[in-house]
């Protein structure tokens, strides 16, 4: 390297350089200590959704099997498949997608099979025990751990509960520029094919996706923004915007826990389901750990601490899970609707209130998302 | 410069103005200062009690810490890196005329027009190729790449404002090219050499987007804080940008200090400032 | 001047050369590659197909999401230079030596802390019950929506680029010859005229430097038309992201992205050569 450096630039930046190592060893040094005693963990890495890997909810697991987790937390699917796509294999032992991302990661072929035999379905809710995302030709490719739905998210200073009891919501005069966009068309599309009476919201010909596109087009003056995870959270939580498209309570319930006047209520047209589960990445080399671990969070252990996980929370579905939820946390068992023996979240299921959010089956995932681009520019 | 021409009433205005465009760049540093203390998750007014429980949070965060570290050594090879060859590039500019030119030049300065998701996907699909992807040290080759044409940019603007014949003026005194490097070029460019190694150093601090590609499980310290933010919007990202801020303002003023002993000792040679 | 390849030469051009050649073409290349592959069951398949270029080219929502970021990023350029020069200009020749140091170190300083921070930290600033609508509903104005528009985007814009802008402007100016100034002053020419005729021709380099970089910075940002414009309309940086989400969709993503290059670079060669033109090399 030519060398041009001048003299003083040279010394002030090797004394910085040298006190910035010092000081940044000397602090990394302290929360490694305690862990030192022992026999030095074992690395697993997770690539997740922000919160997966956060201590509340694998310390337990650190300690008991030696492990340590590397986690890397995705801001969307697309990006964590191109990611996947473009790592070497074996990079991830672990990959915590959702359902319609099993799908994809497995026609890829970017995950490994597994053997239903391994896990606790038969304490799994009946309708919990073979979801279609996760199977493939009778095979076991993801397993189960968390769900959610999605309704109408709203500021309940502004908007009655029962003016939230239906989609036309969004319609409404006083929210002229005031409803947002959770911006994915999955979950916005599915909810206008929900307020046309599709009983399938996915599975729809090609008449009723054309009516799906009128009644989005229709609510285009309304809105005030397309947002992210994080923009969904600062513009629900500062009001500026009072209802919000495509989300559930893993939004709104960590707002409401944080005392922001909103709440996601499911209309009357029906609700969405979310689901989250854990895969075993191809070519992983710790693959009996990362199966242990997705054995430790779909059992009822496991599964409590992923209902009260700081990050956001959710449901689970696991019997044996709401049966301890009960025990351990039951202000959060109430609040969620996992109570058994009362009305809970799986008579809305059972009810027929709630349908998955899945890929669309009878135009390509393409249509759907220009679609939406083409909604977002007009 | 004293002449009729100068107006004091203009000259405070100006001055005026100046205090106010700082006041617009640091409003949104100074927010996150005061909203880092705020108990509050979620910024807004009026403001909830105080409490350090965000830098505890930030402190007691063992991959912080490890973000960190990776972001200075990144950030410090990065910068020292970028420059040197943004210097060579900015100098080649400037002195020489060869076939291809606009091809080198082109190269040196396309970095930064390429959309940086699609460009982290591109420098990951590379890089995972030749197995250099998923290191601290994958997160600097690509950052070299993008620091680099904005290290060229600003030396080769300093180099703009030299009259050409300095440099022969020199060789025709007998010094040889590299004595003339050594006596005329570089204290000439001094002052952009040293912007350029701060800026490039702050556009590695800050970036993360080809950083989470590249990165792999290595993240550095921004990386973790788009996570703080998309993640789940914690006031965890206005404690480490008032730490960082605190940080670099003290480098800064060392800095400041050291280079004011330094000039006060000796006289700079071609130092053309009045 | 001497042209022979000399060991001297190459010690400062080749680094350069070398390490774009390794670490920069092959990405490049890459990336123009990828257009022209397909997507089968969500899975890159290297390939000679067009069809994601006359697919993209084909849309109206591609071509207004081009025209609204040139219009974008220009207006940010244009607008970050012309708030930034009095401001440049009072450093430069308003300032002690002192208070000169202090400011460019004073501009320095928002480049280390994080822009995208910076970004959110606005949003407290213009939200409907933010800081700036509290103060003007205490002068019984507003409030005024500025979150979630193209205001806000530009403000974004601006924390983006303005102290960029302010230093590259600084730095022509600081480095102007002042006797021209003063044999300006001599001859009674006025303060106004001073500037347009003697100081803004002899720091044109740096003014047009200054410009192009917010130019290049803006055209490809999203974190401003994302979190202050709420990305509504859709901004091509936005339309990339979007273009990925129908299932690994990067080689359409590759085409805006390939049109963005191709745009920057004209602009960026046609505004070097303007700043040039009339130089002696």
């Amino acid at each position: 390297m030519p060398r041009f450096t001048p003299y003083a630039a040279s010394t002030t930046r090797r004394t910085f350089l040298k006190g910035a190592t010092a000081l940044a060893t000397g602090a990394l040094a302290t929360p490694f200590l305690n862990r030192r005693a022992f026999a030095e963990p074992t690395e697993i890495t997770m690539l997740a959704w922000y919160g997966h890997a956060e201590p509340d909810v694998v310390a337990e697991f650190e300690a008991e099997h030696n492990v340590k987790f590397k986690s890397k937390y995705y801001t969307g699917g697309d990006n964590m498949l191109g990611l996947i796509a473009q790592s070497p294999p074996g990079t991830y032992d672990l990959i915590l997608s959702d359902a319609e991302y099993v799908q994809q990661l497995n026609a890829a072929g970017y995950i490994e099979k597994l053997d239903p035999a391994d896990y606790a379905f038969d304490e799994y809710f009946p309708e919990f025990q073979q979801f279609p995302g996760h199977w493939s030709g009778g095979e076991l490719y993801s397993v189960f751990t968390r769900f959610g739905f999605l309704g109408v998210a709203y500021n309940t200073d502004a908007i009655t509960e029962k003016e939230a009891s239906s989609y036309r919501v969004y319609w409404l005069e006083k929210l002229k520029g005031k409803v947002g966009h959770f911006d994915w068309h999955l979950p916005n599309l599915g909810q206008m094919s929900l307020l046309n009476g599709n009983a399938s919201p996915y599975d729809i010909d090609g008449n009723a996706w054309e009516k799906v596109k009128e009644t989005t087009m229709s609510l285009r003056s309304q809105v005030g923004g397309f947002f992210d995870y994080g923009g969904t959270f600062s513009s629900l939580e500062n009001g500026q915007m009072l209802s919000v498209a495509g989300i559930g309570d893993w939004i709104t319930g960590v707002l409401e826990k944080n005392g922001a006047h909103v709440r996601t209520a499911i209309p009357e047209e029906g609700g969405l389901q979310w689901t989250e589960s854990f895969s075993i990445g191809k070519g992983s080399q710790k693959a009996d750990l990362a199966k242990k671990w997705i054995q430790y969070i779909t059992s009822a252990r496991g599964q409590v601490r992923s209902a009260n996980m700081a990050a956001y929370p959710a449901m689970i579905p696991n019997k044996k899970g709401w049966e301890l939820l009960a025990k351990e946390t039951p202000e959060e068992a109430k609040r969620q609707g996992m109570l058994l023996g009362e009305s809970n979240v799986m008579d809305l299921i059972r009810g027929g209130r709630i349908k998955y959010r899945q890929l669309p089956v009878q135009q390509s995932l393409e249509d759907w998302n220009d679609f939406w681009s083409d909604y977002k520019g007009s | 410069m004293s002449d009729f021409n100068r107006n004091p009433l203009i000259d405070w205005a100006l001055k005026l103005y100046a205090l106010l465009a700082f006041a617009f760049v640091f409003a949104p540093i100074a927010a996150s200062f005061v909203f880092s203390f705020n108990e509050d998750r979620f910024p807004s007014l009026p403001l909830g009690g105080f409490s350090t429980k965000w830098y505890v949070a930030v402190a007691t965060d063992p991959l912080v810490w490890e973000g960190l570290q990776n972001t200075l050594a990144v950030g410090l090879t990065v910068s020292i890196v970028a420059t040197a060859l943004g210097f060579g590039a900015a100098y080649t500019d400037f002195r020489y005329r060869f076939f291809g030119k606009p091809v080198y030049l082109a190269l040196a300065l396309l970095p930064p027009t390429i959309p940086v998701v699609i460009l982290g996907l591109a420098m990951l699909a590379f890089l995972s190729r030749v197995e250099l992807s998923g290191h601290g040290y994958s997160v600097m080759i690509a950052h070299v790449v993008m620091c680099a044409p904005f290290a060229m940019a600003i030396i080769r603007l300093r180099l703009s404002q030299m009259d050409p014949d300095l440099e022969a003026a020199a060789w025709n005194l007998g010094a040889s090219e590299w004595g003339g490097m050594r006596h005329v070029i570089l204290p000439f460019t001094r002052p952009a050499i040293f912007a350029a190694l701060f800026i490039t150093m702050a556009v590695s601090f800050d970036e993360f987007a080809v950083a989470w590609f590249v990165s792999g499980l290595n993240e550095t310290l921004p990386v973790k804080v788009l996570g703080f933010l998309q993640g789940q919007v914690s006031p965890r990202i206005n404690a480490i940008g008032t730490f960082v801020f605190v940080t670099s303002m003290v480098l800064v003023i060392l800095a400041q200090v050291l280079l004011m002993k330094r000039s006060a000792g000796q006289d700079v040679v071609a130092d053309d400032k009045e | 001047m001497r042209k022979s390849i000399t060991l001297y030469g190459l010690t400062f051009s080749l680094p350069l050369l070398v390490w774009q050649l390794l670490f920069f073409l092959f990405p490049l290349v890459f990336l123009i590659a990828l257009s022209f592959w397909t997507v089968k069951n969500f899975r890159l398949q290297p390939d000679f197909d067009t069809a994601n270029w006359v697919r993209m080219y084909g849309r109206e929502v591609f071509w207004q999401a081009y025209f609204l970021t040139l219009a974008l990023a220009a207006s940010a350029s244009v607008i970050a230079s012309v708030l930034a020069f009095p401001c440049s200009y009072a450093i430069a020749f308003k300032f002690s030596e002192t208070a000169r140091r202090w400011s460019v170190f004073l501009m320095v300083i928002p480049f280390f802390t994080s822009y995208i921070v910076r970004v959110y930290s606005w949003q407290v600033f213009l939200s409907d019950n933010g800081i700036i609508n509290a103060a003007l509903a205490w002068v019984g104005l507003g409030p005024f929506g500025m979150l979630n528009t193209t205001f806000g985007t530009m403000i974004g814009y601006l924390t983006l680029s303005f102290p960029l802008v302010v230093l590259l402007q600084l730095f022509s100016l600081m480095f102007i010859d002042r006797t021209l100034i003063e044999a300006a002053h001599n001859l009674r020419c006025g303060r106004l005229r001073t500037v347009f005729e003697v100081v803004i021709p002899s720091a044109k380099v740096g003014l047009v430097i200054a410009a192009l970089f917010c130019f290049i910075l803006t055209f490809g940002d999203f974190v401003s038309p994302l979190y202050l414009g709420g990305g509504d309309p859709p901004t091509l940086s936005i339309l990339i992201t979007d273009t990925t989400k129908s299932g690994q969709q990067w080689p359409r993503a590759a085409v805006i992205a390939l049109t963005m290059i191709a745009t920057l670079l004209t602009v960026a060669f046609a505004a070097i050569g303007y700043a040039y033109r009339g130089r002696g090399r």
